[in-house]
């Protein structure tokens, strides 16, 4: 699976592979992405990940024919590294309360929102790459089931650690913002600790799971948050 | 030697004032924003006029209406757009560096040329450092922008400088350049050759929407582009959305995107768009 070069700007180049997202494909980018920091280390000064891309910023002149040759010699020896094996567990309150979309979307998709949480509950997601806003997580595995179009009119302000679904995706809002995805659940947990040289908990290629919790546990939760775990 | 702290308080200000420096790199891979001075020229300019060290933090200035108040002596110097600026009711240039006493007052006026005004201050304002920059970004920083009596701290006890009677003449001709140097983004590629012609050949217009993460055009470019996957933009991309809106990506954009991405400017071209106003024109220059 070799990507394709794109020359931006003197500073931006970018990778693309043709393939569907999948594990395999985050595979081949996370051990691509950790070779490129290796053998350019004092040359890129930022890495930035997409669904089927790897964009770099370059703090150096480097030639595009130097990375078309780097290219095409480590394409054939790029030795690929094991997705991590750790599974985040979010707790997460999934109730009309702390999800004001829950009985809506069920009801469109023609399901009790039982079923909806123990679909959405006992799914395991991949994380693939941060964005959208900080500690952000794109994740991967949502059951077609509970693909949703997006809101035609976004809501304002969707509440800090709103758990919900847009599209074919599923996501953690990790700090109030202005959303259009439609929300089932809330986690009392913070995931982004600006204070801290890592801000967020996982890293991509890890897993995460919702576990449901309580209305009342949630309140506990709130009230005494520990940091996320892991099975 | 131990540097006594002063502080600069707001008094009154608009929309859009807030803490700036070179931004953040290296924490794009925790969906952190750049943020970072919108124009690096003048940002860059008042570091060396005042011999600061090269990403000390300044104040970014986009609206009229801002007073404030020094309770100890320092130098500033300003860059960037030509302003209305008046010490203690005294009119005074918007360029170039000025001495301040204790309780000195400054107020910002009318913008006359350009939209941000830099003010930066003797070693730098000693605001939060959070992930290696005091840029004020919400979620990273306790602020996002100035309020009425916020108190940013500076340092006060350096030695005087030497002041000599000539002036460095702060030349703003390169920000009324009209036509903006870009290159071809991912997905330009993408767009069919009736599109690309126009992008090449029309003239654009800054619409009114316009902030620190993004600055919308008045012309809708219809297209044909397919969706795509989030991908990563950086300061400088230009989006077209499946409504044919051009989204020129500013310092505080978020580090993916799910719009194509058909251009991409330079860091220059970037300082020359944020002190561009609304309803003024340009041409993408390839």
């Amino acid at each position: 699976m070799k990507p394709i070069l794109k020359r931006i700007s003197q500073e931006i180049c970018e990778f693309e592979w043709e393939a569907a997202i999948s594990d395999v494909l985050l595979q081949h980018q996370l051990s691509f992405k950790a070779k490129l920091q290796e053998d350019f280390s004092t040359e890129i000064s930022e890495l930035r990940m997409g669904f089927k891309t790897l964009a770099i910023l370059l703090s150096k002149r480097v030639e595009t024919s130097e990375i078309e040759a780097w290219l095409k010699a480590i394409s054939s020896e790029l030795s690929l590294k094991a997705l991590p094996a750790r599974i985040w567990q979010i707790p997460v309150c999934y109730s009309d309360e702390t999800g004001r979309d829950l009985e809506t979307l069920a009801k469109h998709k023609n399901i009790r929102p039982e079923e909806l949480i123990t679909i959405h509950s006992q799914t395991l997601y991949r994380l693939h790459f941060f964005g959208f806003l900080p500690g952000f997580m794109y994740l991967n595995g949502l059951p077609e089931a509970l693909y949703a179009s997006r809101k035609s009119i976004p809501d304002r302000s969707v509440p800090v650690g709103s758990i919900a679904i847009g599209g074919s995706q599923t996501g953690i809002y990790p700090s109030s913002s202005p959303g259009g995805w439609h929300l089932i659940g809330q986690t009392p947990l913070a995931l982004f600790d600006p204070s801290q040289d890592n801000p967020v908990f996982a890293s991509p290629g890890e897993r995460i799971e919702f576990l449901p919790i309580s209305k009342l546990e949630f309140d506990r939760l709130t009230r005494h948050p520990h940091k996320p775990k892991f099975r | 030697m131990i540097q006594a702290t002063g502080y600069l308080k707001i008094v009154k200000t608009g929309p859009g004032t807030s803490i700036q420096d070179e931004g953040r790199t290296g924490f794009a891979q925790y969906g952190v924003p750049h943020s970072g001075a919108l124009d690096s020229q003048s940002y860059r300019w008042v570091n060396h006029l005042l011999r600061n060290h090269i990403d000390a933090a300044v104040l970014e200035i986009c609206q009229p209406g801002l007073k404030i108040k020094f309770d100890s002596a320092t130098e500033i110097c300003f860059a960037g757009a030509k302003t209305a600026v008046k010490l203690n009711g005294q009119v005074i240039s918007s360029a170039g560096i000025q001495e301040i006493r204790a309780n000195d007052h400054l107020e910002i006026g009318a913008f006359q040329e350009g939209s941000i005004l830099y003010l930066g201050i003797k070693k730098g304002f000693q605001s939060e450092k959070i992930m290696n920059s005091r840029s004020w970004y919400m979620g990273v920083t306790s602020s996002d922008y100035a309020k009425k009596g916020d108190l940013i701290p500076y340092f006060t006890n350096h030695s005087p400088s030497c002041y000599t009677a000539s002036k460095v003449k702060w030349d703003f001709v390169w920000a009324q350049e009209r036509r903006i140097k870009v290159y071809p983004g991912p997905e330009w590629d993408l767009l069919n050759m009736e599109n690309r012609e126009l992008i090449e050949s029309m003239e654009f217009t800054f619409s009114e929407l316009k902030n620190r993460m993004a600055i919308q055009l008045a012309e809708l470019l219809p297209n044909s582009l397919p969706e795509m996957e989030t991908a990563p933009v950086f300061p400088g991309t230009v989006q077209l959305t499946s409504g044919g809106k051009l989204l020129v990506l500013m310092k505080d954009a978020q580090v993916t995107g799910g719009y194509p991405r058909i251009l991409q400017l330079s860091e220059e071209a970037i300082a020359i768009l944020a002190q561009k106003n609304p309803h003024q024109k340009f041409k993408f220059q390839f």
